[in-house]
């Protein structure tokens, strides 16, 4: 029972992080910073406006596999400890 | 693939769509807010003689007169325009410009070609253009210059 719900919370901690980077991803880079980043070039394109149009993209994907590694992590680190 | 790469996979389109909507709501909600831009003439400008542009960026209003009625030609649809023929005193009455056709036409009958119907005679208004998000004004002086 307990390691269920130390399970549980480090999933969430995992979830959260992932939300948290989406959220600075998407709409902190994407918006609320754009015009600053914008003074920043990254191959021509102004950064803000990179971010708003491809760099949140490979963020979440990035997100998506990291989210993966970790909870497999997590499974093997609880399943061995269960078995 | 593991079942949390599945569920992840699955989760971030929602997620995504989540993202374009609040960026939408953010945008239009920052496009609403009030700004005022001001408008400036493009070289000398003649309104009897058709010859008065105003600028601002990509944003440019045509200003004439033709047989005491002013027309303003925009290159962005407008709400509302308000014409404002200002005397030496600085007491300026407004002239409230009607829609013509579309919102890229707006006119109204004003006392301007009288005030300056000869060369030299020179004439100031005011100039106020609301558009969604924003509104432009302008402060500039008509000369004839034929």
């Amino acid at each position: 029972m307990e390691n269920k719900e130390t399970y549980w919370s480090e999933n969430t901690r995992i979830i959260l992080i992932c939300l948290a980077i989406w959220f600075v991803v998407s709409f902190g880079f994407g918006l609320l910073l754009v015009e600053p980043l914008n003074a920043i070039s990254l191959g021509g394109y102004k950064l803000g406006f990179w971010f708003a149009q491809q760099g949140a993209i490979y963020s979440f994907l990035g997100l998506i596999f990291w989210y993966g590694h970790k909870m497999n992590q997590l499974d093997i680190k609880y399943d061995g400890e269960s078995k | 693939m593991n079942r949390h790469l599945k569920v992840a996979f699955m989760v971030a389109p929602f997620l995504a769509v989540l993202g374009y909507v609040g960026a939408d709501y953010y945008n239009e909600n920052l496009a609403a807010e009030t700004k005022i831009i001001q408008l400036a003439a493009e070289g000398h400008c003649d309104i009897i003689n058709q010859s008065c542009v105003l600028k601002s960026g990509d944003f440019k209003v045509n200003v004439s007169d033709e047989g005491g009625v002013t027309e303003i030609n925009s290159t962005f649809p407008l709400d509302t325009a308000t014409l404002f023929l200002v005397d030496k005193h600085d007491k300026a009455t407004p002239y409230p410009l009607g829609m013509l056709k579309s919102p890229y036409y707006w006119r109204n009958e004003t006392p301007l070609r009288s005030l300056v119907s000869n060369k030299g005679d020179s004439y100031k208004l005011r100039l106020i253009i609301k558009i969604k998000g924003g509104q432009y004004i302008s402060e500039f002086t008509t000369q004839t210059a034929k």
